[in-house]
């Protein structure tokens, strides 16, 4: 039996009757971990002592009678998502021992699910980037390609079969990216879907959290989880506005695919192959493909930056070393703010925090961010135009194949990566990235976006459409 | 060459709710530093504000009572600067749009008529923590209880004309918030705050000369002072030929003097923007009506009612009015005795009296309305006489026992029994046969001497009517 073909849903219930224990299946899981990671760097934080203790909690209650979706299952949580077991990373050298004083509700509810979490996935310095290449720790690498980057640690420990879920943050595609460059399925949901209570996010507006797996029917299975309303997280209120915050849609037949033809000449033609034959798949299975436009994604893209930018000065300016991280020694006040901020900080945090500071400033902020503010209006209403004419809208998900480790990238061509991802997290709208070929060993995938509330057609389709996930030799068996 | 005098106030008064404008942390004042906290007012990352309604609740009904248009949409924005006690690193203020604008209050100017002071905004925001300077070393500590308490800042046009007229600006401001249980505006404790920005400018002309700002005045007295040196200064400065630089300065109450804080007034660019982690405040018509019917009685009204109601005169209903706490007072005594006028004379007078010596609001006192009318039937029912009660309230009000309970203990009951007082009105007729001589040839005005003296032998326990009708009785015969 090999146990990471299994669904969550069959592992969950292998557990519930007894059929392996949940510390057994964990203990596998952590002799895996230590095998893989040390080759590809996945995990900034791992505690077996911790895992354990979860998974003999979780054999408790299995035992007391009580059952559990998520009966162990192993999860991988991104270092930037607050977890009160493990320190909280967050991407930066001042945080490595942080004790956050709480855990994410998103986490929350997997646990009391017996879901168990693993440890925490590495992440670009302050978790801005889409390829792990900024970590303090160094880069993730690829599995398929250790000399290339994984772009989200997260998809990397799915893809390993390390864990079967990943919790991820996804601001202007970081989950999606990952997904795409391991060859795994990577959720990003609908605005307000998912808490981001907990979520130490640099941008307000587009960090989200999201799940990476195998399968949409895996996502499917730990978003009926995660989701749904939270008094701490006011966005969430819109779960109640929504039948129990779930989907309409429960088939596929007849349902149309949105396919704008000019957005898949900015791709190399290995690349735009790939996704010419997935959309031709997709018309086999008997989807509707519409041709349409979107005309908008380059200024969504500016527009993204600027906001994030400006949110990432504002969301960054706690970090003074008066109440958590490791505060330096200083004379006076403006020595611990530089020398804090300047530990606590990479190259690229600091180089954020700059521009959205000037971005804001007296001269710039009509300029840059109103102006930006009103671009994100537009790209809103093209998307919701675009989804009137169809029920899914296909894009790329990358823009190129994963960067190689040693590239030295200019910082304005690592963000021109996100032109696929970011425009979408400006709609609000949920996206699902999906593996649809390889280019060489690396694998290559595509992006559907669907209307608000969307997730479960997005994963349905998914499965339906998606070949044979291909998995990393090594894993569980 | 003779100056106007142009001012204007900005005020900060804490709302009087159960919890913290964005998170469910106690608003109340405790000496212990930092329990009143949580990962939302502390500004741990992750952590997102959550609206406090009822904190909305009352910033509408202060716009209201202060005669303001409300907004029917209104939001927060990001006020950026870096201080210890701003935990993350921007103030949560309404800058683009207040709740309330355009409102008015009605003051009396100097020569006493009524003049309109116009209320330019009152907007909502978060209080910051407190500093606090370790003696003697070089260490600052932060206290965050009350980071996070909802404020209002009620800012008027630039329409005051002289100190004496801020003051009673700020003493009416006072009123109608402690009226409309908005705030119990208590400047010692800094429940209420007030800025002043003042300049001088040549009688006749209309443009502003450059102001300065004042801050930390303790009362409505160090207002008024502050106000009376600043414009001492400046008409120094300006009649000598040169400019006022437009600057902070800080009031020193030791001192009795200002001394500059911080140069520049425009110098801060607090690069501020809608905070994306709030939903706008979307208020209906119909939510304002209904709070507007639900607008408390004011003092004016309320002083009508003292007189129509309880027959008052007009300047009794007016200072029992004058607070809401006294006029609470004064009607919750009516309800054990209902005698309007005595209890009037005995809150305006003795129980004022004490309150003046001890520096006490009426609402911190310990001699409740019960003791109050305890004390007034006690007159009534002939136990003691108005002298002794006088003695009795003192005590009462110092030691916090009750009046009767007083009055048992030390004996001090009116002595009515006939018996009881020939004996010494007999000694007093024996001592003083001068007076029996001339109140027998008509000077019947002595026996007010002659009272004095029984009373003085009794300590003041005697009925003194039983002692005048029983030594007149005695004398004729």
């Amino acid at each position: 039996m090999e146990l990471r073909k299994l669904s969550i849903n069959q592992v969950a219930e292998a557990v519930c009757h007894g059929e392996i224990t949940a510390r057994r299946l964990i203990e596998e899981t952590l002799k895996n971990c230590s095998v893989l990671n040390e080759g590809l760097n996945i995990f900034a934080c791992i505690s077996g002592i911790d895992a354990l203790e979860q998974a003999d909690a979780v054999d408790r209650k299995v035992a007391n009678g009580t059952s559990l979706p998520l009966a162990g299952v192993p999860v991988a949580v991104k270092d930037d998502i607050c977890y009160g077991v493990l320190p909280t990373g967050l991407g930066s050298a001042a945080f490595k021992e942080f004790p956050s004083p709480y855990t994410a509700t998103a986490l929350e509810r997997l646990m009391n699910a017996g879901a168990i979490i693993i440890g925490k996935t590495n992440l670009d310095d302050m978790s801005l980037g889409s390829t792990t290449a900024s970590s303090p720790d160094g880069p993730t690498a690829n599995p398929w390609d250790v000399e290339r980057t994984a772009g989200s640690a997260g998809a990397a420990a799915v893809v390993t079969g390390i864990c079967m879920l990943a919790i991820d943050s996804d601001s202007g595609g970081a989950l999606r990216q990952g997904a795409s460059h391991c060859g795994v399925i990577g959720l990003r949901p609908t605005m307000g879907r998912i808490s981001r209570y907990g979520l130490t996010t640099y941008s307000s507006s587009f960090g989200q959290v999201g799940i990476t797996a195998i399968s949409g029917e895996n996502i499917i299975h730990a978003l009926e989880i995660v989701s749904g309303f939270d008094k701490r997280d006011a966005s969430t209120a819109i779960c109640k506005e929504r039948l129990g915050g779930k989907s309409d849609f429960t088939k596929v037949k007849g349902i149309k695919i949105g396919y704008p033809a000019a957005i898949f000449d900015y791709l190399d033609s290995s690349q735009r192959d790939i996704l010419d034959q997935a959309r031709e798949e997709f018309a086999t299975k008997g989807f509707e493909i519409v041709e349409l436009e979107l005309a908008l994604l380059p200024e969504a893209l500016q527009a993204y930056y600027v906001i994030a930018l400006a949110e990432a000065s504002s969301n960054h300016s706690r970090f003074d070393g008066i109440r958590f991280g490791t505060a330096e020694d200083a004379g006076d006040l403006e020595e611990l703010y530089r020398k804090t901020r300047s530990r606590t900080f990479g190259r690229e945090a600091r180089r954020r925090s700059i521009f959205g500071t000037l971005l804001l400033s007296k001269g710039n902020y009509d300029f840059y961010y109103r102006q930006a503010l009103k671009i994100w209006k537009l790209v809103r209403q093209e998307f919701a135009n675009t989804l009137a004419k169809c029920d899914l809208l296909m894009l790329p998900a990358v823009k190129t194949l994963p960067r190689l480790v040693t590239e030295e990238t200019d910082f304005l061509q690592a963000w021109e990566d996100d032109l696929f991802c970011a425009p979408v997290s400006l709609s609000g709208l949920p996206s699902i990235c999906l593996p649809a070929g390889q280019a060489g060993k690396l694998p290559v995938g595509l992006q559907l976006v669907g209307r608000p509330f969307s997730e479960e057609l997005l994963a349905l389709v998914g499965d339906q459409v998606i070949r044979e996930i291909k998995l990393f030799p090594h894993g569980i068996s | 060459m003779t100056y106007e005098v142009v001012i204007g106030l900005e005020v900060h008064v804490e709302l009087l709710t159960e919890s913290k404008l964005f998170c469910s942390c106690p608003n109340r004042f405790v000496p212990e530093p930092n329990v009143n906290t949580c990962p939302v007012c502390l500004g741990f990352p992750g952590a997102l504000p959550q609206m406090n309604m009822h904190a909305v609740q009352k910033a509408l009904t202060a716009s209201l009572a202060l005669n303001c248009d409300i907004a029917l949409h209104s939001y927060f924005d990001r006020k950026n600067y870096f201080y210890p006690d701003m935990p993350k690193g921007y103030q949560i203020s309404q800058y683009f749009e207040p709740i309330g604008r355009k409102g008015f209050l009605t003051v009396e100017d100097d020569q006493g008529r009524p003049k309109i002071v116009r209320i330019g905004r009152v907007h909502m925001e978060e209080d910051a923590g407190k500093l606090v300077h370790a003696p003697g070393g070089n260490t600052s500590m932060v206290d965050y209880n009350r980071a996070g308490v909802p404020l209002i800042e009620i800012v008027t046009e630039p329409d005051l004309r002289s100190p004496g007229e801020s003051r009673r600006y700020l003493e009416q401001l006072k009123r109608i918030l402690q009226y409309a249980r908005v705030s119990d505006c208590k400047m010692e404790e800094g429940s209420l705050r007030c800025d002043a920005n003042i300049s001088l400018r040549p009688a006749g002309r209309e443009a502003f000369g450059s102001k300065t700002e004042l801050k930390n005045m303790n009362s409505f007295k160090a207002v008024e002072k502050s106000l009376e040196h600043e414009i001492k200064r400046q008409g120094i400065i300006l009649h000598r030929g040169d400019e006022v630089i437009s600057q902070t300065l800080r009031w020193e109450e030791s001192k009795q003097e200002t001394i500059v804080m911080r140069g520049k007034l425009e110098a801060h660019d607090y690069r501020c923007f809608t905070d994306p982690e709030l939903a706008p405040i979307e208020l209906t018509s119909g939510e304002i009506e209904e709070a507007r019917a639900a607008l408390p009685e004011m003092a004016e009204a309320r002083a009508a009612r003292f007189k129509d109601d309880y027959g008052l005169p007009g300047y009794d209903a007016e200072v029992l009015t004058g607070s809401r706490c006294l006029a609470d007072y004064f009607e919750a005594c009516l309800a054990y005795y209902n005698n309007p006028k005595a209890v009037s004379n005995w809150v305006m007078g003795e129980l004022t009296a004490q309150l003046n010596i001890a520096d006490l609001e009426v609402d911190q006192c310990s001699f409740q309305p019960e003791d109050m009318s305890d004390l007034l039937k006690m007159i009534d029912e002939n136990l003691i006489s108005g002298k002794i009660a006088k003695d009795v309230l003192e005590k009462s009000f110092k030691s916090g026992k009750p009046p009767r309970k007083i009055v048992e203990e030390e004996g001090l009951l009116q002595i009515s029994e006939q018996s009881e007082l020939e004996g010494i009105i007999e000694k007093v007729i024996g001592d003083n046969p001068d007076s029996i001589e001339k109140y027998r040839s008509g000077k019947t005005k002595v026996i007010g001497f002659l009272v004095g003296q029984v009373m003085k032998e009794t300590k003041g326990k005697a009925n003194p009517q039983l002692v005048n009708e029983l030594l007149v009785k005695k004398i004729n015969s």
